[in-house]
């Protein structure tokens, strides 16, 4: 009866497991592909003889870039410069910025759903035009930018309550200067890091900085060659320093799989010693025979008794151990393919 | 008359399109490297797999045309040939064929004898000896890096990388790789035998202990978490090959170990030689650069392999009286597998006719593949 209570239990813990890690999957796929990876990257609040939307009018923008290697879509997700409510910042929070500003409150715009251009490509960009003209398409905002004041800008998921990314641009904005980051999609975590691993870098402390040299739907930093190979060109042109890392690497990986390995086999060595004996009472020395016996051991006295016992020939062959155990698997069974005949009766 | 001026022009047109009107030297010279590539893979048996596709895609990539947009080079996008040569130049035909390769591997004889993975290291000296040289021959770094993981002898492995870090250069180095590597029997027995003693030669190694399945099962698991924390650019090449030896050593999946030892790897290895051959267009393959190319990989084999056997020499210096290692197994670090193994092997019974070493060797050759993988796989992250 417990017997009987124990499988039951199994069978029902089993799927609840298999079902649980297929979520667990599940969630941390969904995680990586989600909108948070989108940045604010760039804004102009005054434009004046700059970037002219499709309606040939030059309008503030606020420019959104994917800093993943993955393509986003942004559909659905909200860009607001009214979200200072600190309750939208909390861990636990369940409101909506629909729930604490209204559904009709033009500063919040979601962006509109079954447009394919709100998809953002790996590491590209989408404007925004602020001009408070929704109906002139997807990519006209509802609200527009204060020219004189300190403008909020957040991006929130398309749930209305995931924070994705937040700006405020200083006040005193100068006509046709964008405000942005250093580099597309950095954070300040990642320039600090910069900073600290690149000491040739120049780009100062600061995250965002005021651009002369607008760049809007292309990147705020131009690359013009690789840093990577541009490194190696000036610190190693002989190669020795990457042979030694490199190597280094390799020795390091391989070294790590020989001692996990030694440590493993030897486990292996005394487990299988430790059944010998449990099983067939044996000693230690007579266990320690028996799992050294090799496939090629079977196979040299399997010779021997052939050449002993039987009378043939020479002949030129190669004597294997092929295992012939077929496992059974309804999906191969043929009797599964067969059709069944009607049988007139 | 009117009439057969017309059928005159028309035979003129038509000529002007034939192969024999566009045909250059350069042209003949490739379709002669095909024939001696299809000439060794039928006649020596020199990796015929490898060969005979390349070979036959040599010939097929260049047979003169006129570019008139017909979409029939490999190099026009939208032809047959372009389509297939994607999985080459996106990178997803190497890592299916380590899938293959991995669900056909047997790792037993490097568990049973780990120590023997530091040789598969050491023979990737041959990688960075021939990235330093291709530095000095004035390659930039991501091109030398391209060019040295020749040294890995291990054809997906440079395909895969020369198409991130240099995809002009990837025909040539794949095309020196995979003929360096049907060359090993000539290439590598010279270097064994002038690195190394007669007693060295002779050396017996203890048998290999018996590996149980849960090692083996192990094995991929643990292989793929080391390594791959270590090197995480490593990742298409290694996560598919422990997972390829996953699916084998399970004993549960045999159905997906078949397919991917069998049909699959056998498709990629057909669609992957005949692109590479064809890329191999005269127009785009005849330069100094392919000339290079081709000098730098044969050293690179030099090196690997002398580096292989001469770390087996230092390596015996620690090691006790029984457990000394045969050196001759130090050229099978190279991959190449398992015509290296086999290598140590045949040069292993001419000294000792009852010396059989292949089981042995085969340990350094797979150590080899994981050990050019994580090579590849820093490359990349330095380079790419």
């Amino acid at each position: 009866m417990n017997g009987m209570n124990r499988l039951i239990r199994g069978l029902r813990v089993k799927p609840a497991m298999t079902v649980g890690l297929l979520l667990l999957c599940a969630v941390f796929s969904v995680q990586a592909q989600r909108t948070s990876s989108l940045k604010i990257n760039e804004i102009l609040v005054i434009n004046e003889t700059n970037f002219q939307d499709d309606y040939g009018i030059q309008r503030p923008w606020i420019e959104i870039y994917n800093s993943s290697a993955g393509t986003v879509n942004m559909a659905g997700c909200y860009l607001t410069i009214n979200a200072t409510d600190a309750r939208l910042y909390q861990a636990d929070n369940k409101l909506t910025l629909r729930d604490i500003y209204g559904s009709n409150d033009p500063r919040i715009y979601p962006v509109p759903k079954g447009d394919v251009l709100t998809k953002v490509r790996p590491n590209q960009h989408l404007l925004f035009w602020a001009d408070g003209r929704p109906t002139r398409g997807t990519f006209h905002l509802s609200f527009m930018l204060d020219t004189e004041q300190p403008n909020f800008i957040a991006l929130f998921d398309s749930d209305g309550r995931t924070f994705i990314d937040s700006v405020t641009v200083p006040a005193g904005q100068v006509a046709d200067i964008s405000y942005g980051l250093v580099h597309d999609g950095w954070s300040q975590k990642r320039l600090d890091e910069e900073i600290r691993l690149n000491q040739s870098y120049t780009g100062g402390t600061k995250l965002w900085k005021p651009f002369t040299q607008v760049t809007p739907s292309s990147n705020n930093f131009i690359l013009d060659k690789s840093d990577k190979v541009e490194n190696f060109k000036k610190n190693d042109a002989s190669g020795a320093g990457m042979t030694v890392t490199a190597m280094g690497v390799v020795f390091v990986a391989l070294l790590a799989l020989f001692l996990s390995f030694k440590y493993v086999g030897k486990t292996a060595v005394r487990m299988s010693k430790k059944r010998a004996m449990q099983t067939s009472g044996m000693t230690e020395e007579q266990a320690s025979v028996s799992t050294g016996m090799s496939g090629e051991l079977f196979a040299a006295i399997a010779l021997a008794i052939y050449e002993a016992t039987e009378l043939h020939d020479e002949e030129n062959t190669i004597l294997t151990i092929q295992h012939t155990a077929r496992n059974y698997s309804p999906w191969s069974s043929k009797i599964q393919t067969l059709r069944e005949l009607p049988i007139r009766k | 008359m009117d009439f057969l001026s017309f059928i005159g022009d028309n035979l003129q047109i038509f000529l002007s399109y034939t192969g024999f009107a566009n045909a250059t030297s350069g042209h003949l010279i490739m379709i002669a490297v095909g024939l001696v590539f299809i000439y060794l893979a039928i006649a020596k048996e020199f990796e015929p797999m490898l060969l005979i596709p390349i070979g036959f895609g040599i010939l097929i990539g260049n047979i003169p045309f006129k570019d008139a947009g017909l979409q029939l080079g490999i190099y026009e996008e939208g032809s047959v040939l372009n389509i297939l040569y994607q999985g080459v130049t996106s990178g997803w035909y190497p890592p299916l064929i380590f899938l293959g390769i991995g669900a056909m591997t047997d790792f037993s004889a490097l568990i049973s004898n780990p120590k023997l993975m530091l040789i598969g290291a050491a023979a990737q000296f041959g990688i960075f000896g021939a990235y330093i040289l291709a530095l000095l021959w004035g390659f930039d770094p991501s091109q030398a890096g391209a060019i040295g993981i020749i040294g890995g002898a291990d054809g997906p492995t440079a395909i895969f990388l020369s198409s991130k870090l240099a995809p002009n250069l990837m025909g040539a180095i794949a095309v020196s790789a995979y003929s360096y590597m049907a060359l090993v029997p000539v290439i590598q027995p010279p270097i064994m035998r002038l690195l190394t003693t007669k007693s060295e030669r002779v050396i017996r190694m203890k048998p290999p202990r018996v590996v149980s399945q849960t090692e083996k099962i192990i094995f991929p698991i643990v292989g793929l978490l080391l390594t791959c924390f270590l090197v995480p650019s490593g990742l298409p090449l290694l996560g598919m090959l422990f997972f390829g030896n996953l699916i084998k050593e399970s004993g549960v999946t045999r159905r997906l170990a078949e397919t991917a030892r069998g049909p699959l790897i056998d498709v990629i290895t057909i669609l992957l030689g005949i692109t590479v051959g064809a890329s191999t267009q005269a127009t785009q393959f005849l330069t100094l650069s392919s000339l290079k190319i081709f000098g730098l990989g044969a050293l690179s084999f030099v090196i690997a392999t002398t580096t292989g056997v001469l770390f087996v020499k230092f390596f015996n210096i620690f090691l006790g009286k029984d457990n000394k290692i045969n050196p001759l197994i130090g050229n099978a670090g190279v991959s190449a597998v398992p015509d290296s193994a086999r290598i140590s092997q045949v040069v292993g019974l001419e000294y000792d006719s009852s010396n059989y070493l292949l089981m042995h060797a085969m340990g350094p050759n797979v150590a080899g593949v994981i050990g050019s993988a994580v090579a590849a796989g820093v490359l990349l992250g330095f380079l790419g």
